[in-house]
C-alpha cells in the first residue's frame, strides 16, 4: 500500500488572535475598514460569514476557518455558507467567498456530503442573479474545489491550491508523483485547466482583487459621457496588416486609465476577456490578440470568450468587442477537441445577449470567426470598422486561389503572383473590403482609430437602458 | 533557471531575430513565425540568456516544438 510522504514541518502552533488565517483577519481585509458585522457565529463550524461594504458597495462575505481542522467543511459549515447566500440574495449584494479548505469533514460522513451539496444549490440558484467572487487563499480540495468553480469569477492567491483529489491519492491510485503546487497551484489553473480567472501574486493582493470586482460588478455606475476623451486606438498597432502584435495596449486605451482587470489571462490567450471601466460605468472588453495564435479563434478561446459573455449578460455589462481575427485555427487537433461544439457556446453567448454589444473590426474579420466575434448578423447592437478593414470569407488571395484555381494554374508559374494580385483587387472590389460590407449593411459604420473610443462609449450610452437590461441567464461554468 | 521557448502553432520560421549568446529581457522577440498569412513574433516571458536556437529560417514548426533554449 501507500506510503505516507513526510510532512512538511508546519510553523509552531499559533494563538487564534494571531493566526493570519483566522477568518475575522481576511474578512476584516475585504471589507471597508470599520464596516464589517458578522452574521454568523465565531465558533468552530469552519466558516464565517459577515456584510460590510466593499468599496461602498453593501456586500455579503463568508470565509473558511483554517484554524479548525485545516477549515474541513461540516453541517454547521455549510449552513453558515447558505445562509450567506440567503442574505445576498435578499439584498441583491454581491456575495465573496474566501476559501481555505481540505474539502467535507470526514468524521460526518455523508451529513457532510450533503451539506456541501446544499452550498452547491444555493450557488446555482444564485447564478446570473448576484455576483459570485471566489478567492482561494490556501488548498481548496474536494468539494471546496467545486464551491469557488461554480461562482462567476476565481482569484488564486500564492499559497492557493486547487484539485479534486490530493497527492496522496493520485499517488495511490495512478502512481504519479506530484506536489499540490504542480496539481493545483496558479500554474495548472491560470494557464492549462481555465479554473483560475485572475492570479494574485499575494493574499493582500488576492482579496484587493476580490474587491476590485464586487465593486465593478456589483456597483456598475452610470456612463458619463463627458469624461470619454479619444485617444488613437490604432497608435499601438504596427504598420504593416501582416504583423501580429499585443492587443492589450489597445484594450487598456479604450478603457478608463488602470480600471482593466483581465480574466484568464494566461488562459486561451489568444483572445482577451477584461472588465473595466468606460466613461466610470462598468463594461467587459472582448479582443482578439493576433500576438499569440495570429488571434485565431480555437475551442479554448472560444469557450473563454463564451463564458465572458454571459457573465455580463447576466449582470447587464455592456461589451465592446474588438475584432482581429484571421479564423478558427484549422487541425486535427482543433477538430478533436470539439471546436465546432465549444466554437458554437460563442455563437450561442453573443445570440442570446440582451446587453448593449458593440463591434469594432481593426484590421480584419474572416470566416466563421468573423460571424462569431458579434456580427451584425448575431444582433450587435452596432459594428464599427477602421478604414481598410476586411471583413470576408478569407483572405482575398486564398479565395482566388480557390475560385479561379483553373486559370490561375494554366498560366506560367512566373506569372502567377502577378495574375493572382489582379484577380484578388476585382475580388476585394466585389466580395470583400469594407466598402462591401458597409453597403449590404454588416458593417454599419466606418470610423477612424482616432475616434472610436468616443464612437463606442456614445453607441453603449445610447443603448443603455434603466435599469440595464440582463439576460434572465444563470452564468454556467462553460 | 533554462526555459524552452515553443511553437504555440504549426508555422514557417520566417525570421530568427536574436542570436545565440544574446541576453534578453522579457518580452523580447526570439523569432519571427509565420502562420495563417501573419508574422507573428515569438516573445520572450522571463529574461535569460539564449543559449540554443534549435530552427532555422524556413523551417516548418509543429506546436510544441522548441525554437529556443534560454537559460
Amino acid at each position: 500500500m501507500t506510503t505516507t510522504p513526510t510532512a512538511p514541518a508546519r510553523p509552531a502552533k499559533l494563538p487564534r488572535d494571531e493566526d493570519p488565517r483566522n477568518p475575522n483577519h481576511r474578512l476584516a481585509a475585504l471589507f471597508d475598514e470599520g464596516t464589517l458585522e458578522l452574521i454568523s457565529e465565531d465558533d468552530t463550524s469552519g466558516m464565517l460569514a459577515a456584510v460590510g461594504t466593499i468599496e461602498g458597495t453593501h456586500s455579503v462575505a463568508f470565509c473558511s476557518d483554517a484554524t479548525v481542522m485545516g477549515g474541513a467543511m461540516g453541517h454547521d459549515g455549510c449552513k453558515v455558507v447558505v445562509r450567506a447566500y440567503e442574505r445576498a440574495m435578499a439584498d441583491e449584494a454581491p456575495i465573496v467567498g474566501l476559501w481555505h479548505s481540505g474539502g467535507a469533514r470526514l468524521a460526518e460522513g455523508v451529513l457532510s456530503l450533503h451539506a456541501v451539496g446544499l452550498i452547491f444549490h444555493a450557488m446555482t440558484l444564485a447564478s446570473g442573479r448576484i455576483p459570485q467572487v471566489s478567492c482561494v487563499l490556501g488548498p481548496a480540495a474536494g468539494g471546496a474545489a467545486y464551491g469557488p468553480a461554480l461562482t462567476d469569477v476565481v482569484i488564486l492567491g500564492p499559497e492557493g491550491r486547487i484539485f479534486v483529489t490530493g497527492p496522496d491519492v493520485v499517488r495511490s491510485v495512478t502512481g504519479e508523483d506530484v506536489d499540490m503546487l504542480r496539481l493545483g497551484g496558479p500554474e495548472p489553473h491560470g494557464r492549462r485547466s481555465g479554473v483560475v480567472h485572475v492570479l494574485a501574486d499575494s493574499e493582500s493582493h488576492a482579496i484587493g482583487e476580490a474587491r476590485r470586482l464586487a465593486s465593478l460588478l456589483g456597483d456598475q455606475r452610470t456612463l458619463d459621457l463627458a469624461t470619454v476623451e479619444d485617444v488613437d486606438l490604432a497608435g499601438s498597432l504596427p504598420e504593416s496588416v501582416r504583423r501580429a502584435y499585443d492587443v492589450h495596449p489597445l484594450v487598456a486605451d479604450l478603457l478608463d486609465d488602470g480600471t482593466g482587470l483581465e480574466m484568464h489571462a494566461r488562459w486561451a490567450p489568444n483572445i482577451t476577456t477584461t472588465l473595466g471601466r468606460l466613461g466610470g460605468r462598468t463594461v467587459g472588453v472582448i479582443a482578439n490578440n493576433p500576438l499569440r495564435l495570429g488571434g485565431c479563434l480555437d475551442s479554448a478561446s472560444a469557450e473563454k470568450a463564451s463564458r465572458f459573455v454571459r457573465m455580463c449578460d447576466a449582470f447587464g455589462v455592456p461589451l465592446a468587442v474588438i475584432v482581429d481575427v484571421p479564423g478558427y485555427l484549422p487541425g486535427v487537433g482543433q477538430e478533436w477537441d470539439g471546436v465546432v461544439r465549444r466554437g458554437a457556446k460563442l455563437l450561442h453567448a453573443f445570440g442570446e445577449a440582451t446587453v448593449p454589444r458593440v463591434t469594432l473590426v481593426t484590421r480584419k474579420a474572416y470566416g466563421g470567426a468573423y460571424i462569431a466575434m458579434n456580427a451584425a448578423s448575431l444582433g450587435a447592437t452596432k459594428v464599427f470598422a477602421w478604414p481598410g478593414a476586411e471583413v470576408a470569407v478569407m483572405g482575398a488571395v486564398a479565395a482566388v486561389r480557390i475560385l479561379h484555381r483553373r486559370r490561375i494554374t494554366e498560366v506560367q508559374p512566373d506569372l502567377r503572383p502577378a495574375i493572382e494580385a489582379e484577380l484578388a483587387a476585382e475580388h476585394e472590389r466585389i466580395a470583400g473590403g469594407v466598402d462591401r460590407a458597409v453597403e449590404i449593411g454588416v458593417v454599419h459604420e466606418v470610423i477612424t482609430p482616432q475616434g472610436s473610443r468616443t464612437a463606442i462609449a456614445r453607441e453603449i450610452a445610447a443603448a443603455l437602458t434603466s435599469p440595464a437590461t440582463r439576460g434572465r441567464h444563470g452564468n454556467i461554468p462553460l | 533557471m533554462a526555459s524552452e521557448i515553443v511553437a504555440e502553432m504549426v508555422a514557417h520560421v520566417w525570421r530568427i531575430v536574436a542570436a545565440p549568446g544574446d541576453v534578453l529581457a522579457a518580452g523580447d522577440t526570439v523569432v519571427i513565425l509565420e502562420s495563417m498569412k501573419m508574422e507573428i513574433p515569438v516573445l520572450t516571458e522571463h529574461a535569460g540568456r539564449v543559449a540554443e536556437l534549435r530552427v532555422d529560417e524556413g523551417d516548418v514548426v509543429q506546436e510544441g516544438d522548441i525554437l529556443a533554449v534560454l537559460s
